[in-house]
């Protein structure tokens, strides 16, 4: 059908008035499926963990009084909230900032070299697809005091057999350090292909004229790996913050409680002690505290580039 | 770029180290699940010994790992499947059609990454239940329960995925279609689709190792019939005796699929695991 024939034909007003209405909302036909489901399983449970975060709820009990933020209080009074609060932000700081360090020296050293190239992105790519409970269970065992490789290693230079996983001192730092086994790669993943994607001409005028190669690294290369710099923080971020697949099967947050983190405290406080609505109040505060962090980081991000 | 000889020899021996260190665990363990059960734990470790598959026998038939196979390519193919079914058209509206909001909407679903499982997982829980006492619908422990749980990790990734490959296309190729009588969906189904096909490929391939990966909601929301290959690999480990080379059968059996299909999918890793926001 066509514009100028339908306006001519007074007849079909209302036929060509549908037919435009729908043409100029043809995109909703298309949207509002994946739309529906999206409030369905993403807004809807927020709003409902809400509402239960307002009243006592547990599994056990069918009488729900309306409590106000009375598990809000509960909750940020708990010491054990707290303590994995703490835990939390613990892992975010150390194995964000190692994850990156190491994913972005990979990076660049990475551009130094020539053959084999292909090869070495495939090693660095296995952790990233390895579930995350899979690289808990696999290192449990790489860490064994009694047969494991690590302490059989660590003996053969003289050094006596740990515990590390079951010590209140180093279960943490342990859990963190095979996080960052984990995904250091993907930041290198990331930072690498942001670099391959760099114009030469600024690096090859610099060398001519002699920049020394740190104050290059400064000042070009820092610069305009900016957006996918904190493309990578900002994953890292999200995912360090809701941590729980590698603690559950490694410590299970113990020695302790020195390793549990917000996603296992909460889970625990839903369904091993049954209180629904303290544990849904908490997970609102993790979804206000995450949602923040995201949205400076988004900020400074959209400054970089332009999204959608 | 041109590098001092000194200086690459360096990077090369920093970064063969690194490459080391990834895969002498994941090869250490694997090859635990081939050997027999008198030498799981020996120290120093055995390195050579005869291969069996005794492991694999034990974990895929008495440990019935076969069911939870079946449950995690069930689970993983359907939730995929159906993120597809729902991603794809919207993904083409937003790279086809401009209208208002087409930006905001597609921030918001990108700050649908940010969201922490245990956010969705512990509502869902309630709600299942909550279905299954008021309406009779049982949603826990079934595969459409998961599928539908599994699309709100998936469907953002699919609908950014796609909106990428999309926009990579001309207009003019529907354009030109429409002109010959085609509709627009029919032009998309016809003409889009059957060019955008390596895409979608590679999307599904990267929406199936998260979702088979996926051990969270699955923990809370599966029970005993829907039980995936992930939540089982723990149940190796009794606190009297951990099976070790029980366990990297199952590991293994996780892992392997997964390290095919990213040998298959590595160019397209990256555009994925970032949402494509860098473009």
């Amino acid at each position: 059908m066509n514009e100028s024939d339908a306006s001519d034909n007074a007849n079909q007003s209302v036929s060509t008035r549908f037919y435009h209405l729908t043409q100029r909302h043809r995109h909703w036909f298309f949207i509002a499926p994946a739309l529906l489901i999206l409030l369905a399983v993403v807004i809807y449970p927020i709003l409902f963990s809400t509402g239960v975060s307002l009243f006592r709820v547990t599994f056990a009990s069918q009488s729900r009084p309306f409590v106000g933020l009375q598990n809000f209080e509960r909750m940020l009074s708990n010491d054990d909230f707290l303590q994995s609060a703490f835990n939390t932000l613990y892992y975010v700081v150390f194995s964000v900032s190692g994850s990156f360090a190491l994913g972005f020296a990979a990076a660049l050293l990475f551009r130094r070299v020539t053959a084999g190239k292909e090869l070495l992105r495939l090693i660095l790519i296995i952790p990233i697809t390895m579930a995350p409970i899979v690289v808990g269970l696999m290192w449990n065992w790489m860490l064994d005091p009694l047969f494991g490789l690590v302490n059989w290693f660590l003996g053969l230079i003289g050094i006596p057999g740990q515990t590390m996983l079951a010590q209140a001192s180093t279960a943490r730092i342990t859990v963190v350090l095979v996080d960052i086994w984990q995904w250091y790669p993907l930041v290198f993943l990331i930072l690498e292909a942001g670099m391959a994607t760099l114009p030469r001409a600024p690096y090859e005028s610099a060398r001519l004229e002699g920049v020394p190669s740190w104050l290059i690294f400064r000042r070009i290369t820092l610069p305009m790996l900016r957006p996918v710099i904190l493309v990578a923080l900002l994953l890292r971020t999200v995912d360090a913050f809701r941590t729980f697949d590698i603690v559950r099967v490694m410590t299970d947050g113990g020695p302790h409680l020195t390793t549990e983190t917000l996603s296992l405290y909460l889970y625990r406080t839903a369904f091993t002690f049954s209180k629904l609505s303290r544990a849904a109040a908490g997970s609102i505060l993790m979804l206000l505290v995450i949602g923040l962090i995201s949205a400076i980081m988004f900020r400074y991000l959209y400054r970089e580039v332009e999204l959608g | 770029m041109r590098v001092p000889k000194s200086e690459r020899i360096l990077a090369y021996v920093i970064l063969i180290t690194m490459a080391s260190l990834v895969l002498a665990p994941v090869l250490a363990g694997s090859i635990t699940a081939f050997k027999p059960q008198i030498i799981w734990v020996s120290s120093p470790p055995t390195w050579i010994f005869e291969p069996t598959l005794e492991n694999f026998e034990f974990v895929f038939f008495t440990r019935k790992g076969w069911l939870y196979l079946r449950n995690s390519l069930i689970i993983s193919i359907g939730s995929v499947a159906l993120a597809l079914i729902l991603g794809v058209p919207a993904a083409y509206a937003f790279a086809r059609f401009r209208f208002r909001g087409s930006k905001a909407l597609m921030q918001w679903l990108i700050s649908l990454r940010m969201i922490p499982p245990i956010v969705v997982g512990l509502p869902f829980y309630a709600m299942f239940l909550n279905l299954e006492r008021t309406f009779n619908i049982g949603l826990r422990d079934t595969y459409p329960g998961l599928i539908i749980t599994y699309q709100t990790f998936l469907l953002p990734l699919v609908i950014w995925m796609m909106r990428g490959y999309f926009a990579d296309l001309p207009a003019a190729m529907e354009e030109s279609a429409m002109v010959e009588g085609y509709t627009r969906l029919g032009a998309l189904l016809r003409v889009v689709l059957p060019v955008v096909w390596p895409g979608i490929v590679a999307t599904a391939i990267l929406n199936f190792i998260f979702a088979w990966n996926e051990f969270f909601l699955a923990l809370i929301l599966a029970g005993n019939r829907t039980s995936t290959l992930p939540m089982t690999a723990g149940t190796y480990i009794v606190r009297t005796r951990v099976e070790w080379g029980n366990l990297f059968a199952v590991n293994l059996i996780i892992m392997a699929p997964v390290i095919v299909l990213t040998i298959i999918l590595r160019q397209q890793l990256v555009k994925g695991l970032t949402f494509g926001i860098l473009e």
